[in-house]
């Protein structure tokens, strides 16, 4: 199955001859004994390091296999008890790396089994980077790693993980397992990194708020249609403004560039719906009835709402030359001069017979939606 | 190896340019005796990659006009060096630090010579790099060089969306336009294409797709690349090969459309391929060729008796070469037919700068380019452009510090030096880049040879590439043609071979 032209890697052999399915019994044979020795073995609660070993074969073999996952959290949180709670001395050249990692003995050896098991998943997350349970055994290894190692050790497990997620990113930039980790690692790092600030969520020094905006422009200008990244630009931006302690003027230049951004993309393609989601958004924080979007500005009055309505709908309606069979314009309309006769009342900037025609130009394109269709011209005739 | 005299083959191919070797090597495994020669003492034929002693001697032997170069592709050859020599001015380096491509190509990831190289096994030993972004440099007012403007094309959606020079409804009739060619081929587009295909390509721009804006109609041409003026440039020509770069965008990474092979171009893949037929057992004698024809088909054995330049006889039941390969006894002279305005301007110059900002990289996390093409205005829209390709050090054909320019025009040969300074002058570089060296010859276009000239069907003329800078899809149908004449009807497996134990790469 693909999926936004990135391949998802198929685990069945294709190949069906007499020799393949000898070697493929012999594999399911094998598969099986293994899964039947690691499931014995913990139920028998051996969590030794060869029980370990055994987990790591099964799940580079299968790494959907989530009971599997668990079993070797168990083991783990096993060893990191039994590691954080031990009495006898560390031998030298533990105690020396523990001192130049700047932590003592027991957390340090909990640090490097974290590290060590974040490089095993690494080319099982290349190969499969559409499997949750790879991404929740590492958010779960770094989530220990908060709770046992002190804030400047963990930050740093943190920090490489943004790397590792923009890799992933760069590698397939519509994979939103990958853009909702990131939230995640922002949101760790800056966590870390406020000192215990509890002033205003978002504007302690270490936000990142700034450098995750531009890293969602860098992700549309190298692909325009990417609804996780315009996603996160939406989510980002009231604690943006908020961090740049911006007034009034300051918020309405740049709810007027963000305008003349997205209008610069739709230009480019009115096809993509990526692209009028976001509008829709920027449209929505105009609205004080929508609980959903946050306002930009801060207040918006029905007179701003109505006026910014009116210029969209302007710009909006340009659109059509050119673009005739373009459905997403005629939903665009329709939606906003409804809003804007809720506002306004009638006599406004839209005729009513202007989105009849709108209405049906869209029926045209789009029959399959003609009962949505027909209820829209039902709210209307009314 | 004893004296060819008196020697015996299955196939005799003379000439290792590109359509020979590649016939070669789909000739390697076959366990047929192959003896393949060529005039020349070195590989490559007309695509060779040359030092820069073996330039000067190439020029030495091409310098004459196309009377007294009848038997080559190449004439008018001339060089010219740059007169600074002052202390710490840049200076060539060593001859072999050059390997200066005669016969410069794109190969777009969609041609058919790709997968043909992975199938026959011999992509291990060749590297191919990206050619990553394709500028225009507009006309100068006045002959003033500074007026030169350098302009990156762009080539899809996200080039089209950033690109500050396009207003927003320019944006829109582009992308309408890069729509339409994505799909001109398709069902619904067949009307409309028959409707516009006569056109020139900048009227129905604007009459059709609503691109009012001149400046617009420059990249489209860059990415077509015709050897023709911009009002001659018609829709039927331009429309498939502009889809050809689309449709060829990001299918071996993302931003680029088009490879070079690295250390010398086709020269490269002539010479692996080569080497694949000897290893098959192919016999290779440079610095010989087919003097004549003694006669053509013997009764007895229906073999062809041939003499080569040496005074060596030998027998061979097939015989393949290129036209000017083979002796007008066997392939019926067909003197230059081509028309002399199909002649092709050449030059090749070699840049004391690394033009690097001609090689940004291909995308975000991208590879570093090695190549790049340069579209020139020189006189005007009536005038035909320079199609300069321009390749860095990294493709292995001149030391760090330098880059290769290859220019080609049809048209007035001194616009290609025009053309290679505007170029230099629009990079804004200070100093301004200069050229080392250079050296200028003409290429002559081929008229179609018919196939199968002589009674006994068993001499196979191969098409010589084109005087174009793309490598065309035909090439390799006629090897592949060539082959099946040789193998039989019934053969299978064209180019398709499975690896040598322990010889090939070993993944």
């Amino acid at each position: 199955m693909q999926s936004h032209g990135i391949p998802r890697v198929a685990a069945t052999t294709l190949d069906k001859s007499e020799q393949a399915r000898n070697k493929e019994r012999k594999q399911i044979i094998q598969y099986q004994a293994l899964e039947r020795d690691v499931v014995d073995r913990v139920k028998a609660k051996d969590y030794s390091d060869t029980t370990f070993q055994l987990t790591s074969q099964l799940l580079t073999q299968n790494p959907e296999y989530y009971t599997i996952w668990n079993y070797r959290r168990l083991i783990l949180q096993h060893v990191f008890a039994r590691e954080l709670a031990a009495d006898e001395e560390p031998s030298e050249q533990d105690s020396a790396a523990a001192e130049k990692a700047n932590l003592p003995p027991a957390q340090h050896e909990v640090l490097l089994l974290i590290k060590e098991d974040l490089q095993f998943l690494i080319p099982l997350l290349k190969q499969y980077p559409k499997c949750y349970w790879i991404w929740n055994h590492r958010s779960w290894l770094l989530g220990t790693a908060t709770k046992h190692l002190p804030a400047h050790s963990a930050v740093t497990l943190w920090q490489a993980e943004l790397g590792l997620v923009s890799k992933m990113l760069g590698l397939d930039s519509r994979n939103f397992h990958g853009w909702g980790y990131r939230r995640e690692v922002v949101l760790a790092i800056e966590r870390l990194n406020s000192n215990g600030d509890d002033g205003e969520k978002g504007s302690g020094t270490g936000n990142m708020v700034e450098s995750e905006f531009a890293y969602t422009t860098k992700m549309i200008q190298s692909n325009l249609s990417n609804f996780s990244a315009w996603h996160y630009r939406s989510q980002l931006i009231p604690r943006l403004l908020s961090s740049r302690k911006a007034d009034t003027n300051t918020r309405r230049e740049f709810l007027d560039a963000e305008f003349e951004l997205i209008t610069r993309a739709l230009y480019t393609d009115p096809y993509d719906q990526s692209l009028w989601f976001y509008h829709q958004y920027l449209m929505a924080t105009l609205n004080p009835s929508n609980a959903q979007a946050l306002p930009v500005l801060d207040p918006c009055g029905r007179e701003e709402h109505a006026r910014y309505l009116e210029r969209e709908i302007g710009s909006v309606r340009e659109m059509l030359e050119g673009a005739e069979d373009c459905k997403y314009i005629y939903q665009a309309l329709l939606e906003y001069s409804g809003l804007h006769l809720e506002v306004e009342g009638e006599g406004g900037e839209v005729a009513l017979g202007e989105m009849r025609e709108w209405l049906r130009e869209l029926r045209g394109i789009d029959p399959l939606r003609e009962g949505r269709w027909r209820d829209l011209e039902r709210k209307m005739g009314s | 190896m004893d004296s060819l005299d008196n020697t015996s083959w299955d196939v005799i191919i003379t000439g290792t340019g590109l359509p020979q070797s590649l016939l070669a090597l789909s000739l390697s495994r076959s366990g047929k005796q192959i003896l393949h020669i060529d005039r020349n003492d070195y590989y490559g034929g007309d695509e060779a990659a040359l030092a820069l002693s073996e330039a000067e001697q190439w020029v030495k032997k091409h310098g004459g006009d196309a009377s007294e170069n009848a038997d080559s592709a190449y004439s008018h050859a001339t060089i010219s060096l740059s007169d600074a020599q002052e202390e710490g001015a840049k200076k060539l380096g060593f001859s072999r630090a050059y390997s200066l491509a005669l016969a410069p190509h794109l190969v777009y990831a969609r041609s058919n010579l790709l997968p043909a190289v992975v199938s026959s096994r011999t992509h291990s030993q060749l590297e191919f790099q990206a050619i990553g972004s394709w500028f225009t440099v507009t006309a100068p007012l006045d002959g003033l060089p500074s007026w030169s403007r350098l302009t990156r094309v762009p080539s899809g959606r996200e080039d089209v969306f950033r690109d500050d020079s396009l207003d927003l409804r320019s944006k829109r009739s582009l992308m309408k336009f890069l729509r339409f060619v994505a799909s001109y081929d398709e069902e619904s587009e067949q009307q409309r294409m028959v409707e516009l295909k006569g056109l020139p390509l900048s009227v129905a721009l604007k009459q059709h797709f609503g691109l009012k804006s001149a400046a617009a109609v420059g990249p489209l041409l860059a990415l077509a690349l015709p050897t023709v003026s911009e009002i001659e440039t018609t829709m039927e020509f331009a429309v498939p090969r502009i889809a050809r770069h689309l449709r060829s965008i990001g299918m071996f990474g993302p931003g680029f459309s088009a490879v070079l092979p690295k250390w010398g171009g086709l020269a490269e893949i002539a010479q692996v391929a080569c080497r694949a037929c000897a290893v098959g057992g192919g016999v290779y004698v440079l610095g010989q060729g087919i003097k004549n024809a003694i006669r053509a088909e013997d009764a007895e054995d229906s073999k062809l008796r041939l003499e080569l330049t040496g005074g060596e006889e030998v027998t061979a039941r097939w015989l393949v070469g290129c036209p000017r390969d083979l002796p007008a006894t066997i392939s019926k002279p067909i003197p230059n037919q081509a028309d002399p305005a199909e002649d092709i301007m050449k030059s090749i110059s070699i840049v004391s700068s690394p033009l690097t900002s001609l090689f940004p990289p291909t995308a975000e996390g991208g590879v570093i380019p090695a190549g790049a093409v340069v579209w020139v205005e020189v006189a005007g829209s009536s005038s035909p452009s320079v199609r300069i390709l321009v390749h860095s050090s990294e493709s292995g054909e001149c030391p760090a510090g330098q880059c290769v320019l290859y220019a080609s025009l049809r048209g007035d040969p001194s616009y290609l030096d025009t053309a290679v300074q505007n170029l230099l002058e629009s990079m804004g570089e200070q100093p301004k880049p200069e050229v080392l060296w250079q050296m200028q010859y003409q290429h002559h276009a081929e008229a179609e040879q018919p196939q199968n000239t002589t009674s006994s069907g068993h001499v196979f003329t191969l098409q010589p590439l084109s005087t174009g800078i793309v490598l065309e899809d035909d090439v390799l149908k006629d090897v592949e043609e060539a082959w099946r004449k040789i193998m039989g009807n019934g053969a299978e497996g064209f180019m398709k071979f499975e690896s040598r134990e322990g010889v090939d790469e070993d993944e």
